[in-house]
């Protein structure tokens, strides 16, 4: 039978509870906007309720900010017996996730197509929402249920999220293939967990670490629970072998959704993945036993390589402008997964700052996407002919978003994969042909992305209608800041670099 | 657990789950592969209360039997022509779908009879679990029982999207 | 008292003649002959001489003294009965579906504490399982509806299971609020802390004025759970013959109606334990004449459990034959707009209570 604990061991764990509250608010605060934004939608009447409502949700994203920025000044410390880390690393990717869900939701609000398609958007920024609260948990879990339950939340509101356009057949497609690999690969990352769980009977990741590290282990249970723990991450992250839900659910899913998918839910996978093993798998002191001399590094070195080169050659084939930057960000998968090999603070870093800098440049191209289908009714490469001299800023921004994305200067693209490359190049000779690897991937990808600017200014449209395509004076100069910030974050890069190494900081790292 | 009378109830209801779990990859008829997973259900049910997770047992009962199940029984009688229709995929990838089947099970059964590193838990389970149950949920693992209750909100709010009728947009432009 | 609990069924486990468990399955069996006594008696019999009253009738009045034996009769006949089993039904699920259905409602006696002596399985988790079982029953309407191959009948079974699955969150919230005064799950445990010298007093529906209002949502619930009136929309005569059991004949139909009492029972007896005290006596020591000691025993407990779950059982019956048939959207309506909103508030109430008031 089971019998209660005395009371003075039910005090301490109220006091630990009630301690841990204090560096959770704000997740609280956004549990609270998220159930606040539901009420409103029921609450609300009328036309502009929209727009009401995405505004609500982008000035209740931002107060966020100011929760976050106070934990600055908070101890980095486990919380609610290990369920939940506070670190530098973490608040990094707080900010990180706040600011891509308000850019979610600024796209939106751009996007024509939600208003012909979609009766009731109130759902849709609570579960925008909810989304930000999973992958703001996932970046700051340690412990084996609560990445579990942190991974689910983030599925299931992606899941909806990019079925919302229920009347159209793609949008349906995109949620159902979603969430058939998405029930699959957590699956076999529950079995990567059992497994982990078997040889250690702990859920900690920091005491995972220390059991393996006291008790030793068996490579064969390891190699194994690692790779199907990959499989959970590696659908996350959308990389090579894990990554064919990600065409067709970009292509299919809304157009904000998809940016959001690509780069938010990429970047919670990376927090993840990193986190859990740098911290949980244990390395770095002595050359770690392996089977077959495979150890689960050269997994992810083996994911990378395929990822860079298969997603750079086959977006050349594509005709969609969705799917081209679905198959473009499988490829971006395997450039933060270099950063992931080199194990060290300099990867970590290189990681957060290409980051960084693929959130600028991929939600600003995504933007464009949508600030063109919505003159255009296209997502496709042939009525992009000719846009360039209807829609001159338009163009002008998306050549230079596509620059960056293919890293060269002087965008904040370039600054980026130099960053992964050299720290990469740091670890000694062992990985230069990696390095070379990626760098012939970015000449590929130099192609595929150069039709679009292309078909843009140097073909001629096919109907020619010289009405020039006003997008509206915000979205023009979202468009200019957009740019001008991706080139001036190339030309002075300092502060993000400064920002991305303060936030390498995990809690309870003992590898740098 | 030596008794010879566990022994042969436990594998009595391991059979059961196995040969169920098989009977719906297996059977054409769909509806009959939905009943089966009843089966299957209860043997997993069984084998909980072998580990002495009573609670947990019933609750499989109540999730997977009263919720999961009827949910594909209702979704299977409510599509047109089900049973007309053939059970089988256009693309059957069959051989390397069974080199890969093989080479799991093969690489888990390897694993799991050869390693000797397994640890065991601290806490050897004895009679009832509920009362530790209810007292951990709200004491160590209050932070993911809370994360739950967002999660099912989060799937609540997302499913009465997508039943809901909608027949388009407010403003057609 | 506490020693004597569960002695009975403890005594009975232990009888194992010549090594064979017999004693385990006397126990098993011993729910079993209840019920199908119980349903001859006071099941159909009872239902029908009832409505008679009610409708200023006679009801079976040829077969024995006041139509007695009719039932038997009944009974007789329907064991004759050829057992059909229709052309075109799925002849697997039309026959394992009775089955399933008489099992689900069966398994939930087996926690079920029919004297401070006799319990079938002193599960710790007593109260979840018996609302969890449900569950089976509710596959079993589901294949039996299907494998008639009639569309009454899967109307019927559609009908039945949308009306049980969603019954049973209010109905759950409203049993939890029980178990949340008890503080435990237990069955047995229930029950003693419901015992007491002043009888009825210290019944959990007496002990906190919330009480009512789950006791209230988990009776009106519970009437849907088993499909009486003013629920009984998946049988509903006039729109659908018999709904899931319309090609059922022979004993096939009987075990069905054996399952359908089984459950009347089960809801009333649970309705009994968790609010009204169960097997305890609600006779008060009065002074010198102490009435509830008197009337306390493990005899006495089964005759309390089972005249508690027999009134409520002719409360059912007495609705059935006063209210008139909801609509599906009405029913649906009550479950989700004032059942279950109203479950929660009771929920939130009851904890309020436990915690601030005695």
């Amino acid at each position: 039978m089971f019998e209660l604990p005395s009371g003075a061991e039910i005090q301490s764990i109220i006091s630990i509870l009630k301690s841990g509250l204090g560096f959770f608010i704000p997740e609280i605060y956004l549990s609270i906007l998220f159930m606040g934004l539901i009420i409103l939608d029921l609450a609300l009447k009328g036309r502009n309720k929209s727009g009401i409502l995405g505004w609500a949700t982008l000035i209740g994203l931002g107060g966020s900010f100011y929760f976050i920025a106070q934990q600055h000044a908070m101890q980095a410390g486990e919380h609610f017996f290990g369920m939940y880390v506070l670190d530098e690393y973490a608040i990094f990717f707080k900010y990180f996730f706040v600011a891509s869900g308000m850019f979610a939701v600024v796209a939106t609000l751009a996007d024509r197509k939600f208003d012909a398609e979609v009766k009731s958007i109130g759902e849709y920024y609570a579960l925008v929402v909810a989304m930000v609260i999973g992958m703001v948990m996932m970046a700051a879990a340690s412990d084996l249920l609560m990445i579990f339950l942190a991974m689910e939340l983030v599925s299931l509101s992606a899941y909806i999220l990019s079925g919302y356009f229920k009347r159209d057949a793609r949008s349906s497609e995109a949620a159902l293939k979603y969430l058939v690999y998405g029930a699959v690969s957590s699956g076999l990352m529950l079995y990567g967990f059992s497994l982990i769980y078997g040889m250690t009977a702990e859920t900690n990741i920091l005491k995972i670490s220390m059991e393996l590290a006291d008790h030793g282990y068996d490579p064969l249970v390891m190699i194994l629970a690692t790779l199907l723990i990959m499989a959970g991450f590696g659908y996350k992250i959308g990389a090579f072998p894990f990554h064919f839900w990600s065409p067709d659910v970009y292509e299919g899913a809304p157009t904000p959704i998809t940016a959001y998918l690509s780069v938010a839910s990429k970047a919670a996978g990376f927090a993840l993945l990193l986190r859990f093993f740098y911290i949980a798998v244990p390395h770095g002191v002595s050359p770690y036993e392996d089977i077959l001399g495979i150890d689960w590094l050269t997994l992810l070195v083996i994911m990378s390589v395929a990822s860079m080169i298969y997603g750079n050659v086959v977006a050349i084939w594509q005709k969609n402008v969705k799917r081209l930057l679905a198959y473009s960000s499988i490829a971006h998968a395997g450039y933060l997964l270099l950063g992931v090999i080199v194990m060290d603070e300099i990867g970590t870093q290189a990681v957060l700052f290409y980051l960084l800098s693929y959130f600028l440049m991929n939600y600003a191209a995504f933007y464009v996407v949508v600030l063109i289908s919505n003159r255009t009714g296209s997502e496709t490469l042939d009525d992009y002919r000719g846009l360039g001299s209807k829609m001159p800023l338009a163009g002008a921004a998306l050549t230079v978003f596509l620059i960056s994305l293919v890293g060269l200067p002087p965008t904040v693209g370039f600054i980026g994969k130099l960053m992964i490359f050299s720290a990469l190049l740091s670890k000694g000779a062992l990985y230069i042909w990696l390095a070379l690897i990626g760098v012939l991937t970015s000449v590929i990808s130099l192609y595929y992305y150069m039709l679009i600017p292309l078909n843009m200014f140097l073909r001629e449209s096919l109907e020619p209608n010289e009405k020039s395509l006003n997008p509206g004076f915000l979205a023009q100069l979202m468009m200019a800041v957009l740019m001008i910030l991706t080139i001036w974050f190339g030309l002075f890069f300092e502060p993000l670099s400064e920002f991305a190494r303060y936030s390498s900081a995990m809690f309870g790292l003992s590898l740098y | 657990m030596s008794n010879p009378t566990y022994t042969a109830i436990f594998y009595l209801f391991a059979a059961i789950t196995v040969f169920s779990a098989a009977f719906v990859v297996f059977s054409r008829n769909v509806i009959y592969s939905a009943f089966s997973l009843l089966f299957t259900f209860f043997g997993i049910a069984a084998l909980y209360v072998f580990l002495s997770a009573d609670f947990i047992a019933v609750t499989q009962v109540v999730v997977y039997v009263g919720g999961i199940l009827v949910l594909l029984l209702f979704g299977v009688m409510f599509t047109n022509n089900i049973m007309d229709t053939d059970l089988k995929t256009d693309v059957l990838h069959a051989i390397p779908g069974t080199f890969l089947f093989l080479g799991i099970l093969a690489a888990l059964l390897f694993t799991f009879y050869t390693t000797n590193g397994w640890m065991p838990s601290d806490t050897q389970l004895q009679g009832s679990v509920v009362e530790r149950i209810g007292f951990e949920t709200m004491s160590r693992y209050v932070l993911p029982f809370e994360m739950a209750s967002i999660l099912l909100l989060a799937a609540l709010i997302g499913a009465a999207f997508l039943a809901r009728y909608d027949n388009g947009g407010t403003n057609e432009h | 008292m506490g020693n004597s609990l569960n002695a009975w069924s403890d005594a009975l486990a232990g009888f194992q003649p010549a090594g064979l468990p017999l004693g385990l399955l006397i126990i098993a069996a011993i729910p079993l002959v209840f019920i199908a006594l119980y349903a001859l008696t006071y099941g159909v019999y009872g239902e029908r001489k009832i409505s008679a009253f009610m409708q200023d009738r006679l009801g079976p009045m040829e077969v024995g003294k006041w139509g007695i034996l009719q039932t038997l009769a009944d009974i007789l006949k329907l064991l004759q009965k050829e057992d059909i089993v229709p052309t075109s039904a799925d002849k697997f699920l039309f026959v394992i579906g009775p089955g399933v259905l008489f099992v689900g409602s069966f398994l939930a006696f087996a926690v079920l504490p029919f004297s401070p002596a006799f319990i079938g399985a002193n599960l710790n988790v007593g109260l979840f399982f018996a609302i969890g079982i449900v569950a089976l029953e509710v596959v079993g309407i589901l294949a039996a509806g299907w494998g008639s191959n009639n569309k009454w009948s899967l109307y019927g079974a559609v009908r039945s299971v949308a009306q049980i699955v969603s019954y049973e969150i209010p109905a759950a919230i409203a049993l939890l609020c029980g178990a949340m005064m008890a503080g435990t799950l237990d069955m047995q445990q229930i029950n003693i802390l419901q015992s007491g010298t002043y009888g009825f007093a210290h019944f959990f529906l007496f002990q906190s004025p919330i009480a009512w209002l789950p006791f209230l949502i988990y009776f009106i619930a519970s009437l849907a759970e088993v499909n009486r009136a003013p629920f009984d929309i998946p049988e509903a005569e006039s729109e659908l013959v018999a709904g899931y059991f319309t090609e059922y004949s022979g004993m096939k139909f009987a075990v069905i109606f054996l399952a359908e009492y089984g459950s009347m029972f089960m809801v009333s007896a649970i309705i009994s334990i968790v609010f009204l005290g169960g097997w305890n006596s609600p006779l008060p020591n009065i002074g010198p004449i102490a009435l509830n000691d008197m009337t306390t025993g493990p005899v006495w407990g089964a005759f309390w459990i089972i005249s508690k779950g027999f009134f409520f059982i002719f409360v059912q019956m007495w609705l059935r034959w006063t209210l008139p048939r909801l609509r599906v959207d009405q029913l649906m309506y009550v479950c989700w707009k004032v059942l279950t909103p109203f479950a929660f508030v009771s929920f939130v109430l009851t904890a309020i209570w436990e915690i601030y008031v005695p």
